[in-house]
């Protein structure tokens, strides 16, 4: 089958992914990922300084800003920004840096779908790229439910949104696994660590999970190219070193 | 989180160096640092990066009813809301003095000198007309935010196509990208802002300051003129007194650098039209 973007055959295919790290010199950390036509740039700075009234005595104080590319921030972005909060509150190992502020600033740069998920992936290499410690690694990623064929859409562009009759938002953490053992897969889909799902729209409980099944296994992909990125990116760092 | 100042070390060896007719940076006094523009695949969107300073433009259109006392005018909006990713000691509801002066020098220089034709943005007379609105983001702050962000707004509405329209009478209709290419804006002149630096007792003038030389600084002017030498706006805010013979000086070298950039602003947009072609 043809997907609307027309670069894709799949239903269960990805755009293909472009990450940078390091672009901004006044953050601490930088990265910009991209899905497909979809780009989110995400700055880091911390641990700072923090006002006294958000000061937290045993923990980094998280905040996080969405701005949209198009007008002002709105309730939308408001949202956005919950979510990642929340979704990294329990990731970042705040212990480690009382009395302090983490700052994450998301900038969306191009929007064709999918930007909460390119936001998380965008979030966490400039999370890896400032040094800040994590207890492990998120990956996003976005599928529609079609209003017309009931079929399950990995990664929609901003027109097959427009067609959709449920979208799923999953974040998967990269502690958890599955054994690649078909006979075990239905049991083991439920031990997986969901970090966050949102959903909208009408679904049944089966398409839900089928949605999370698909969802989990291009995560596995996202961590894979996040893992890579990040190893090219130190080879550059030490061949700068020693050249 | 404020800006920290710079130490003692780093100011007095940048005055020193200045004195003695370098800077630190390693460029002349009256030169930019390198400008790059790339564009994105849809029109209207457009990344500066002028040295470390980096802002993205994004023109977007939408039609809406008219002012009663200006029934054929059209609207230009522009959003240059600074966010902490640009710098920390931006915050986000609490506008600095600083944010405040680069949203008024780009509406001098693009709105009220009348870049963009607010006339031909009418559809229906008192009923319709486009309102095109430019955000301008601002990602890394290197110093000069203003002259980078003036080159991205006026490169990305350069750039930009508005959906085309037939009127017929009292029926509109607004062509889709499919039905029918998009229509270009109608813009009179290009105006480009150049920033100066006054230091050394108001003896040396350097174009385009860094952020440190920001910090350092006695006083600063923005010129905004156009290829065809006029000026659109002149914008000295307080700062070290000069001599008028010394903002004459510096109203001629803006004048070549602003042929340098409306130069390359235009090749880089031939270059961009060659490869939308291609891709299609």
């Amino acid at each position: 089958m043809s997907r609307l973007d027309r670069t894709r055959t799949s239903a269960h295919q990805l755009r293909p992914f472009f990450s940078s790290q390091n672009l901004l010199n006044r953050a601490d950390g930088s990265a910009q990922f991209d899905f497909g036509e979809s780009s989110v740039m995400c700055s880091v700075v911390g641990p700072a300084e923090v006002k006294l009234r958000d000061e937290k005595l045993d923990k980094a104080t998280i905040e996080v800003v969405v701005r949209p590319l198009v007008g002002l921030p709105g309730i939308k972005d408001k949202a956005r920004e919950q979510a990642i909060r929340e979704t990294l509150e329990p990731l970042i190992l705040s212990g480690l840096h009382p009395r302090t502020g983490i700052q994450i600033v998301i900038q969306t740069m191009k929007d064709d779908g999918s930007i909460l998920a390119t936001a998380f992936n965008a979030t966490i290499l400039a999370l890896l790229d400032a040094g800040i410690p994590l207890k492990s690694i998120l990956g996003a990623v976005t599928c529609i439910v079609d209003a017309e064929t009931n079929q399950i859409l990995l990664d929609p562009t901003t027109q097959e949104l427009a067609n959709a009759k449920s979208t799923h938002t999953f974040v998967f953490d990269n502690k958890s696994s599955i054994t690649s053992d078909s006979k075990q897969e239905d049991k083991e889909a439920v031990e997986v660590a969901t970090l966050y799902s949102d959903s909208t729209g009408l679904f049944s409980e089966e398409e839900y999970f089928e949605c999370a099944q698909i969802c989990y296994k291009a995560v596995q992909a996202v961590h894979g190219f996040i893992r890579t990125a990040v190893q090219k990116k130190l080879e550059k760092e030490q061949q700068q070193i020693h050249s | 989180m404020r800006d920290a100042d710079p130490s003692t070390n780093e100011r007095e060896f940048l005055l020193a160096a200045l004195k003695d007719g370098a800077r630190i940076d390693g460029r002349k006094f009256y030169d930019f640092r390198t400008l790059r523009l790339t564009f994105g695949a849809e029109y209207g969107a457009v990344e500066v990066q002028l040295g470390n300073t980096r802002v993205l433009a994004k023109v977007s259109c939408e039609v809406i009813r008219p002012y009663t006392d200006k029934p054929t005018e059209g609207f230009l909006m522009f959003n240059t809301e600074l966010s902490p990713m640009a710098s920390a000691a931006f915050e986000v509801g609490r506008q600095t003095d600083e944010e405040v002066l680069v949203s008024r020098l780009i509406e001098k220089a693009m709105r009220r000198s009348r870049a963009l034709d607010t006339e031909g943005l009418c559809i229906v007379a008192g009923e319709k007309v486009w309102s095109i609105r430019v955000d301008i983001h601002f990602l890394d702050h290197d110093g000069n935010l203003v002259d980078a962000a003036c080159i991205a707004a006026i490169t990305a509405l350069l750039h930009f196509r508005r959906p085309d329209v037939t009127v017929v009478g009292e029926d509109v209709t607004i062509h889709t990208l499919e039905q029918r290419n998009p229509v270009p804006l109608s813009i009179h002149h290009i105006p480009i802002c150049t920033t100066f630096a006054f230091f050394n007792n108001g003896e040396r003038m350097v174009v385009d300051p860094t952020f440190l030389e920001e910090q350092v600084k006695e006083g600063d002017m923005t010129i905004t003129l156009n290829v065809h030498k006029e000026v659109c706006a002149l914008s000295k805010a307080g700062g070290i007194p000069m001599e008028i013979d010394q903002i004459l000086q510096c109203t001629k070298v803006a004048v070549v650098k602003v042929a340098e950039i409306t130069a390359q602003i235009q090749a880089a947009l031939e270059a961009d039209a060659k490869n939308q072609i291609a891709r299609k």
